[in-house]
C-alpha cells in the first residue's frame, strides 16, 4: 500500500529534522556565547555563587538573605540550588557548589572532604544550635503534667497506640536523611512503643497537623531551629542527659539523648581565591534561631518571595549584616562521632 | 515481554500482536498442554520442598545466617569512588567529561529556549501543531503554555522542556539503533532484555549518589540518571515494531533484490515508525515521571517548586506545580504523535479541498514564528514571562482539602464506613498487618518453592527455575522481612485496582459517554508526580501501610480501567452478533462472550498494575509504609547506598517474579 508513498515523507522528515537539529545546534552555540559575554560585561566576569538549599526551610531562609546580600554589597551572581544533603558535598568539593550555610553533622563527609582531602573547608559555625529529640503538642503536656520526661512516657504509652503499631504505642520518626536513634532509645529505655517512620518530613508534618488540629495525643521526633515551632507549640521530652560516653556506644544501644549540633557551614576550597570577598562573607555570616526562623516564616505562612523576605530583614538588622561584610570568621567546631 | 511500565493506550494496541494468543483458542491450548504435561517436574520441586523441610525446619522467614555482606560490598564500590571520584583516570577523562558535555548540551538548549522567548516558544510548538493539521493540539499549546507563565513557573518549566528534549534525543539516537540489532539478532535481545528490566525497575533514588559522584551534579547527572530510567521504551518498541513487519512484506522486498540495509531502511523502518513513535511518547512519560528525582540531585526545573512546596507542607503549591508537568506531558505527548501521524499519513488526502494551500500555511507560520520570537526579544524583555501576571492555586486547593479533610477524616463523617480514618485502622488492623505476618512467617523453603510450583504449573519447568531463583535472590539480598511488608501491600493494592479498575472498563464500555469522562482523569493520574499527593493521602489515611497502598492504587489504577476497556471494544463484531443472535441478554454476552474474549487484554491489564504498583514502592516510603521503598529513601537520604541498592534490587527482582508469573505461557517468536 502506502509504503512508497511514505518514504519520499520520511525522507522529507529526515531532512527537515536535520535541518532543524543543525540550526538549533548553531542557534545554542551563538545563544550561549551570547549569554556568557553578555553577562561577562554587566558583572565583570565575577563567577556566580552557588548555594545549596537542603530539604528544610531554615536552609532556605539562610539562602536567600546571603543572596540578597552577596549580590547587592558584592555584586557576584548567586544561584540557589535544590539539592540532597549527600550530593551536596561532593558537589562542594567538586566546585559545581561554592558553599552550605547550614550542615547538620554529617561526620564521616567531614572527615573525606575537609580533614581527608582538603576539597572543604569549614566555614565556621552559622549561630544557632541544632536540638534534636522528643517532642509532644503542648495540649498533651497540659492534660498529662508527666509526660516532660521520658519516664511519663513509660507510663502513658497507651496513649500513643495506633492500628500501624497496635499493641504497642507509635512513635513517629520523619525524614530518613536525618540521623535518628529513636528505636535505640525505646528498646534501652524500655518503653512499649515502636518507631513509625514518616519517610519524609512533608508526611510526619501532615501526620502531626492532623494530630494536632483535633488535639490527640501525639509523639515524635523532631527539632529546632524549625519555623513550625512558631505555628504549632511543641513541648520537648526530657531524655537521659547527654553524656560522652553514651555517644561511643553502639548504634543500638544508646540510651541518652541527642547531643547538640553546632549548625555549620561549609565552602569549597577554592572560593576565596575566585570570590574572596564572598568567601569572608561566608565565613563571618552568622544568626540567630529566631532570626531564621522569622525569614522562615515570612515565606512559609505569610507567603512572602524569598528576596522580600530577605530584604524585610536586611533592612530591619543593618548592623548585622554589616558585621557579615566587615567582621571576623566566625568559630569553627567540627562535628563530633555519631552526628 | 513487557515489564514496562506502558500506560499509553495506543501503546498496548501496539504491543498486542505479540504478547497475546488470539483469544479462547489459545486458552485450550494452554489446558491441554498442561493436562499432557509430565509432572516429573512438579514431583521434583514438591520433594525439594520436602527435603528443605526436613532440614530447615518451619523457622519462619530467610536464614539470615546465609545472607552474603552484599551491602557493605556495594557501600566499598561507592566508598571507593568517592574517594578516586577527583583522581581516577577513568572517571577525570571520561566519565567527567561526558557528563560536562550532557550537561553543557542541556544548558545550550535551555539557552536556545530562552533566546526564542516566550512568545517565540509558544508560536514555534503551536506552529508545529498547526502545520500537522491539529487545530485542537495548537489551541491547546497556547493555553497550557500560557499556564507555564501564569503561575510564575516559565523559566522552570524551560528547564524541564530543554531537559525532555535532550533525554529523548539520546534515547532515540542510542535507542532505535539497539532496538534494530535486537530485533535482528536474538542473541542481542536476550542480553539486552534483563537490562532493560533491570533499568526500567530499579528505582531512581537507588544509583543516584553514585550518578552524582561519577558525572557531577545538575544536568549533567541529571540527564544520564534520566535517560537510564527511560531509554528503555524505545528500544523495545522498535524491536517490537520491526518484527510485526509481515513476513510477506519482507519477502517481497527480498525479491526484489533488496539487500539487508536496504530492506531495513526502505521497509522496515518505515512500517515500524508508528510503534517507534509509540515509544519515543512512552520515554517522555517516563522521563517526566523522574522530573522531581531529579531536582534532588539539582537539575532544578518544575521538581524545585514541588520538593519546596513539601518543605512547608503546603500542596496547593505543589499541585500548582504538578498541572505543569501534567501539561508538558500532554504537550509532548499530542505534538510528537501529530508530526507521526502526519508523516504516516496517505497522500490521498492531497485532492481535498483545503482554506489554505499547505505551502502558504508554511510560510504563515513560518512568519508567525519569526514575528513572535521578534516581539519576544524587543517589546518583551527577553525570555522570561511578565512577572506582573500570577496565578496561584495555592490557597483555594490548600482550603478546600483541610474542608474535605474535616469532614471525611473522623468518625461518622461517613455513614457505615465512619470515615478514611476508620477505613485505614480496619485495612491496616484486619488485612494489612496479618497479611505482612502471614507473609513474613513463610519459612523460605515453602516460599522459595511454592513460587516454584506456580511457575511450573503457569509455563513449565524453566518459569520455575526462575521464579525459584528470584525469590532465593530477595533472601541473599538481606531483604527477605521488608520485601514481605511490600508484597502485602502489593497485592492490597493490586486487589483493589483490579476490584474498582474492572468494573470501570466494562462500565465504559458499555457507556462510552463515561469513557470520555474517565479520559482526561486516568491522564492525570497517571502523569501528576505522585509528591504531589503524598500530604494529601497522609491527611485521609495517616502516616502508615494504608497511606502506601492509596498512593499505589491511585497510581496503577489507569491501566486496569484502560485495558480492560481496550480489550472489549477490540472484540471482532460479528462475535457479538453472534451472541446478540443467541438472544443473550447483557449480562449474559458479557460473562460467555465478551470476557473470555478480552481475557488476554485483561491478563495484561494485571500485569502492568502490579509493575506500575511496583514502581510506586517508593513513594509508599515515603509516607510511613515501610517496607524496600523506605530503604531505598534511607539509601540515598542517609548515604547508605548498599541498602539502597540492594533493597532497589530487591523491587526488581520481585517485579520480575511477578511479571513471570502473570504474563502466562512465552509467547512464541515469530520466525
Amino acid at each position: 500500500m502506502s509504503i512508497s508513498s511514505r518514504i519520499p515523507r520520511l525522507k522529507r522528515l529526515v531532512r527537515w529534522g536535520g535541518a532543524i537539529a543543525a540550526g538549533t545546534v548553531l542557534l545554542s552555540a551563538c545563544g550561549s556565547s551570547s549569554s556568557s559575554s553578555s553577562s561577562g560585561s554587566s558583572t565583570a566576569a565575577k563567577p556566580t555563587i552557588t548555594l545549596v538549599t537542603n530539604s528544610w526551610e531554615g536552609s532556605l531562609a539562610n539562602n536567600v538573605v546571603a543572596q540578597y546580600v552577596i549580590e547587592k554589597d558584592l555584586h557576584y551572581p548567586v544561584k540557589l540550588l535544590d539539592l540532597a544533603e549527600i550530593p551536596a558535598w561532593p558537589a562542594t568539593a567538586s566546585g559545581s557548589v561554592s558553599a552550605v550555610l547550614e550542615v547538620w553533622g554529617h561526620y564521616n563527609h567531614y572527615q573525606t572532604y575537609v580533614v581527608g582531602n582538603h576539597e572543604v573547608i569549614n566555614a565556621g559555625l552559622e549561630g544557632p544550635t541544632g536540638n534534636i529529640g522528643w517532642y509532644i503538642p503542648t495540649y498533651l503536656l497540659k492534660q498529662h503534667p508527666e509526660l516532660a520526661t521520658w519516664q511519663g512516657v513509660k507510663a502513658d504509652w497507651k496513649l500513643f497506640v495506633t492500628p500501624q503499631t497496635a499493641p504497642q504505642g507509635e512513635f513517629l520518626d520523619g525524614a530518613p536523611s536525618y540521623v535518628t536513634n529513636d528505636a535505640a532509645l525505646i528498646n534501652t529505655l524500655g518503653l512499649n512503643m515502636k518507631v513509625v517512620y514518616a519517610g519524609s518530613e512533608a508526611a510526619q508534618l501532615s501526620q502531626i497537623e492532623t494530630a494536632y488540629k483535633a488535639k490527640k495525643p501525639i509523639i515524635f521526633y523532631w527539632y529546632t531551629p524549625q519555623y513550625f515551632n512558631h505555628v504549632y507549640s511543641f513541648s520537648q521530652v526530657a531524655l537521659p542527659p547527654f553524656t560522652q560516653a553514651c555517644a561511643k556506644l553502639p548504634a543500638a544501644k544508646i540510651d541518652c539523648a541527642y547531643p547538640p549540633y553546632y549548625l555549620y557551614k561549609i565552602m569549597n576550597s577554592k572560593l576565596p581565591t575566585t570570590a574572596p570577598s564572598v568567601a569572608k562573607f561566608i565565613q563571618a555570616f552568622n544568626w540567630t534561631a529566631a532570626d531564621q526562623n522569622s525569614v522562615s516564616y515570612d515565606m512559609a505562612v505569610n507567603k512572602m518571595s524569598g528576596s522580600a523576605a530577605a530584604a524585610k530583614f536586611v533592612n530591619s538588622h543593618q548592623s548585622l549584616v554589616q558585621s557579615w561584610l566587615t567582621g571576623a570568621p566566625t568559630p569553627k567546631k567540627a562535628p563530633v562521632l555519631g552526628t | 515481554m513487557t515489564v514496562v511500565a506502558e500506560s499509553n493506550e495506543r501503546a498496548e494496541v501496539a504491543l498486542k500482536p505479540v504478547q497475546l494468543p488470539p483469544g479462547e483458542r489459545a486458552n485450550k491450548l494452554v489446558a491441554a498442554k498442561l493436562l499432557q504435561r509430565p509432572y516429573s517436574g512438579l514431583f521434583v520441586l514438591l520433594l525439594a520442598m520436602v527435603i528443605s523441610a526436613i532440614y530447615g525446619g518451619f523457622q519462619s522467614g530467610f536464614p539470615t545466617s546465609w545472607v552474603p555482606n552484599v551491602t557493605t560490598w556495594f557501600n566499598s564500590v561507592a566508598n571507593w569512588i568517592t574517594v578516586h571520584q577527583n583522581t581516577a583516570p577513568f572517571f577525570v577523562h571520561f566519565l567527567t567529561p561526558i557528563g560536562n558535555w550532557l550537561g553543557n548540551s542541556v544548558n545550550a538548549v535551555t539557552d536556545v529556549l530562552n533566546w526564542l522567548s516566550w512568545p517565540g516558544v509558544i508560536a514555534l510548538f503551536a506552529g508545529t501543531a498547526v502545520l500537522a493539521g491539529k487545530w485542537r493540539v495548537a489551541i491547546f499549546v497556547v493555553i497550557a503554555m500560557f499556564y507555564f507563565g501564569l503561575i510564575g513557573l516559565w523559566s522552570a518549566s524551560m528547564s524541564t522542556l530543554a531537559l525532555m528534549s535532550v533525554a529523548v534525543l539520546i534515547s532515540v539516537v542510542l535507542g532505535v539503533p539497539l532496538g534494530i540489532a535486537a530485533a535482528a539478532s536474538r542473541v542481542v535481545e536476550e542480553a539486552i532484555r534483563p537490562i532493560l528490566d533491570l533499568m526500567q525497575m530499579l528505582p531512581a533514588y537507588a544509583y543516584l549518589v553514585p550518578i552524582v559522584l561519577l558525572f557531577g551534579i545538575g544536568n549533567s547527572g541529571g540527564i544520564i540518571a534520566t535517560v537510564i530510567y527511560a531509554i528503555a521504551p524505545v528500544i523495545r518498541l522498535t524491536m517490537l515494531g520491526i518484527h510485526s513487519v509481515p513476513y510477506e512484506t519482507v519477502e517481497a522486498g527480498k525479491s526484489f533484490g533488496s539487500n539487508k540495509w536496504q530492506l531495513l531502511r526502505k521497509v522496515q523502518l518505515p512500517m515500524a515508525l508508528k510503534p517507534i513513535v509509540l515509544g519515543i511518547n512512552q520515554v517522555i512519560m517516563m522521563a517526566l515521571s523522574v522530573v522531581v528525582i531529579a531536582s534532588l540531585v539539582g537539575t532544578g526545573g518544575l521538581g524545585d517548586p514541588i520538593l519546596q512546596a513539601l518543605n512547608i507542607v503546603d500542596v496547593g503549591d505543589a499541585l500548582t506545580a504538578g498541572v505543569a508537568i501534567v501539561f508538558m506531558a500532554m504537550i509532548l505527548d499530542r505534538i510528537v504523535s501529530a508530526v507521526a501521524e502526519n508523516v504516516g499519513r496517505n497522500v490521498s488526502t492531497k485532492g481535498q479541498k483545503q482554506l489554505i494551500s499547505p505551502r502558504n500555511l508554511r510560510i504563515a507560520v513560518g512568519a508567525l514564528v519569526i514575528v513572535a520570537i521578534a516581539l519576544g526579544n524587543v517589546v518583551g524583555g527577553g525570555g522570561s514571562f511578565p512577572a506582573g501576571l500570577s496565578l496561584s492555586l495555592s490557597a483555594p486547593v490548600n482550603s478546600f482539602l483541610s474542608f474535605l479533610q474535616s469532614h471525611l477524616y473522623h468518625f461518622s463523617s461517613i455513614p457505615v464506613i465512619g470515615g478514611t480514618s476508620n477505613l485505614s485502622s480496619f485495612t491496616t488492623l484486619e488485612i494489612l498487618n496479618p497479611l505482612t505476618r502471614i507473609i513474613g512467617d513463610f519459612p523460605w523453603w515453602l516460599a522459595i518453592f511454592g513460587t516454584g510450583v506456580i511457575g511450573y504449573l503457569i509455563a513449565g519447568w524453566r518459569r520455575a527455575v526462575l521464579v525459584s531463583i528470584g525469590v532465593t535472590a530477595i533472601g541473599l539480598l538481606g531483604m527477605w522481612t521488608d520485601a514481605s511488608v511490600t508484597l502485602s501491600q502489593v497485592l492490597v493494592a493490586l486487589v483493589l485496582c483490579v476490584a474498582i479498575g474492572i468494573p470501570l472498563g466494562i462500565a465504559a464500555y458499555w457507556w462510552p459517554p463515561l469513557e470520555k469522562v474517565l479520559r482526561p482523569i486516568l491522564d492525570v493520574l497517571q502523569t501528576m508526580p505522585a509528591f504531589v499527593y503524598l500530604i494529601p493521602v497522609v491527611l485521609f489515611f495517616s502516616v502508615g501501610n494504608m497511606a502506601g497502598v492509596t498512593a499505589s492504587f491511585v497510581y496503577a489504577l489507569a491501566p486496569a480501567v484502560r485495558l480492560t476497556n481496550l480489550g472489549l471494544r477490540q472484540i471482532k463484531v460479528d462475535m457479538i452478533e453472534a451472541g446478540n443472535s443467541f438472544g443473550a441478554t447483557r449480562f449474559q454476552m458479557l460473562r460467555k462472550v465478551e470476557l473470555p474474549a478480552a481475557r488476554p487484554t485483561i491478563v495484561l491489564a494485571i500485569n502492568q498494575t502490579i509493575m506500575l504498583v511496583l514502581a510506586e514502592v517508593i513513594v509508599a516510603g515515603l509516607v510511613g509504609a515501610g517496607g524496600l521503598g523506605y530503604d531505598v529513601v534511607v539509601g540515598l537520604g542517609r548515604d547508605e547506598f548498599g541498602l539502597g541498592l540492594s533493597a532497589g534490587l530487591a523491587i526488581v527482582v520481585l517485579g520480575i517474579v511477578f511479571d513471570r508469573l502473570t504474563q502466562g505461557r512465552p509467547a512464541g517468536r515469530r520466525s
